[in-house]
């Protein structure tokens, strides 16, 4: 399986359709995976793909703007893509996606936790309710040739959103400040996201300072939330943020809500349509309007 | 002065500690990690064998230190310094890895510049190590002149011994909060515990060779190379036990000192626009820098400590490590 993927970039390189293929290696402990980036055919012999691919690597074609890239990437990861270019960042022509069919990925976060045992059953919690395991685009896909069973297992997508949304709004605050204090502000959630590629980033403006750079109740509180806003109607749920956060804030759940008011309000979902217009750009005469009074 | 405890005398002391000292340790918080905080219940503190998410630095430098406040009321004064912490306090859990950070943070902090706060936080705080028993996969202080047995920086230190520890104190300060506990350890018992001090040495497996030098290598590709997968967020910085950086922050009239990071894009963006560390290379470079190079030759140690933090929580698994074992010395 992954021969076909090292074949593949072989000859993406060779024919010089693209300039570099963003993949995964084996990372230096011989288990995990990392990012690795191959710009000549006699490195693609250390792609990989298995379970531990965990990371969504539209990140970083920011870094490569003007370039041919050729990406290995996830259903997830596609979804982030699809919204990148429904947002104008990227040129679909300067694009090869190498999609993979994904059976879903492990959990690092829980691995952490157990001891670091690998269990076949440890698929990250983002990947259970996944109904698609096959990439919405691409331009060559690698199939799963083993079958690796149902992913998408019977699972409430929003069930901690549910569970959040049940509480007081004393109860929800309290909950929140308690994460949020733990907070570092080291910007990983940020920086890992590729949906966050402001030049500019709010948080690092000193003219005007828009919140307080300090950790504290304040500052933590008004990153988070800001960050996960800035995300309405563009989070796809790679669940990235989440995963890198050191501190183990559950930030998924706030992109969760996010996600679930956007589609009950506006009937939209990120990442399913590359031609149609991003939510936050475009008004529509059916938009509900009944919060103005 | 070694003794041996069981687990119930040693919590117990702390227990009866609680009365007249702050006591700060490890605590376990269900499916996030091991955290430092202040402890109320000496049952609550977390003696295992897993790791901090945060090392200790953050009670000697504060992510961000209020340094004074500026008074614009009439007849009051125009800058209002913080008073410096003074209360002692009891930090528990602390290890080797760590204990030794504070040990090069003092060649920084409490050498021809001292620094108030650092020095108070220093002179304020007893030190009780935790001897590490299963070193994780990221581990690499003996390759750093470590050793999870080693006792430096530190006030007393526990080595799990069956159900109890054995407490070597180390310093007065050390003997007054645990003097006269326990028995003393016998000759046999003893000469079990080097023993097991040298298996805790063995059981790291990741070891590295630090260059004397990695002076020629400033220009190499090598550095571009090894920064692509960086994504320029500040959890390597942060959660080392000897990165010190800081900025200098001025919200609501108050002066602060707050931890910044040499990954991030705007660390070295000047008033001008200009930036000297334009992109990931320059930026990753001068960490490595930083930590195997210009530290050495200022103080001959290298300001890593090897506690494998910045390996274990890199998002994108970057492994400095690895990269500083594999640098090409000889370009």
């Amino acid at each position: 399986m992954a021969e076909d993927l090292k074949n593949k970039a072989r000859e993406l390189l060779r024919a010089r359709q693209v300039d570099l293929v963003i993949g995964y290696k084996r990372a230096s402990d011989g288990i995990a995976a990392a990012p690795c980036f191959i710009d000549i055919e006699g490195d693609a012999d250390k792609l990989i793909w298995d379970a531990y691919c965990v990371y969504n690597l539209s990140v970083y074609l920011k870094d490569f703007r003007g370039k041919k890239i050729g990406i290995i990437a996830k259903a997830c990861d596609v979804k982030s893509i699809i919204v990148l270019l429904q947002e104008n960042q990227l040129k679909r022509e300067d694009l090869f996606i190498i999609g993979v069919e994904c059976p879903g990925v492990i959990d690092e976060k829980r691995l952490c936790f157990s001891d670091r045992q690998y269990q076949e059953v440890d698929r990250a919690i983002k990947c259970r309710p996944c109904a698609s395991a096959v990439p919405l685009l691409y331009d060559w896909l690698l199939k799963e040739k083993e079958k690796m069973g149902k992913v998408s297992e019977d699972h409430d997508k929003y069930d901690s959103v549910r569970k959040l949304e049940a509480k007081s709004l004393a109860e929800r605050l309290k909950f929140w400040e308690g994460e949020f204090s733990r907070c570092i502000r080291c910007y990983a959630c940020r920086q890992v996201c590729p949906m966050c590629y402001c030049p500019k980033c709010v948080a690092d403006q000193a003219m005007p300072a828009w919140f307080p750079k300090a950790t504290g109740d304040k500052g933590n509180f008004s990153w988070n939330v800001t960050r996960a806003i800035h995300l309405a109607g563009r989070c796809i749920d790679c669940g990235e943020c989440e995963r890198a956060c050191p501190v183990g804030i559950p930030l998924r759940d706030i992109n969760k809500k996010i996600e679930k008011d956007v589609k009950e309000l506006f009937n939209y979902e990120a990442g399913l349509n590359a031609e149609r217009k991003p939510l936050l750009s475009c008004f529509d005469k059916t938009d509900p309007a009944d919060f103005i009074r | 002065m070694e003794n041996i405890i069981s687990k119930k005398d040693l919590v117990d002391r702390i227990e009866g500690l609680l009365k007249d000292f702050e006591i700060i340790g490890p605590r376990e918080l269900p499916n996030k990690g091991i955290f430092y905080q202040p402890i109320v219940n000496a049952g609550d503190l977390y003696l295992g064998d897993s790791f901090t998410v945060e090392p200790v630095k953050k009670y000697f430098l504060s992510p961000s230190e209020y340094l004074f406040k500026e008074n614009l009321e009439q007849g009051a004064k125009p800058v209002e310094e913080l008073p410096l912490p003074g209360a002692g306090r009891i930090i528990i859990g602390v290890r080797p890895c760590e204990a030794r950070g504070l040990v090069l943070l003092d060649k920084i902090f409490d050498a021809e510049y001292k620094d108030d706060f650092y020095t108070s936080n220093r002179k304020r705080s007893v030190i009780v190590g935790l001897s590490c028993l299963m070193p994780d996969k990221t581990c690499f202080c003996t390759s750093m002149g470590g050793s999870p047995a080693e006792n430096r920086g530190m006030d007393a230190i526990l080595f799990s011994a069956g159900d109890g520890f054995i407490v070597e104190i180390i310093t007065d300060k050390g003997k007054d909060i645990f003097g006269a506990l326990g028995s003393d350890i016998g000759k046999e018992e003893k000469k079990a515990w080097e023993l097991d001090k040298e298996k805790r040495k063995g059981a790291l497996e990741k070891r590295i060779t630090a260059p004397e030098s990695l002076d020629g290598t400033f220009e190499s590709v090598y550095w571009q190379k090894a920064s692509l997968a960086c994504l320029s967020c500040g959890i390597c910085t942060y959660l080392c036990p000897v990165c010190h950086c800081f900025d200098l922050v001025d919200e609501e009239r108050k002066k602060l000192k707050c931890y910044d990071g040499c990954a991030f894009v705007d660390f070295t963006l000047h008033a001008s626009g200009e930036n000297p560390r334009p992109t990931k290379k320059e930026r990753y470079r001068q960490r490595v820098f930083h930590k195997f190079e210009y530290f050495k030759k200022n103080f001959g140690e290298n300001l890593c400590v090897g506690c494998g933090r910045c390996i274990r929580h890199c998002p994108v698994k970057i492994d400095i490590a690895d990269i500083v074992d594999k640098a090409p010395l000889t370009q």
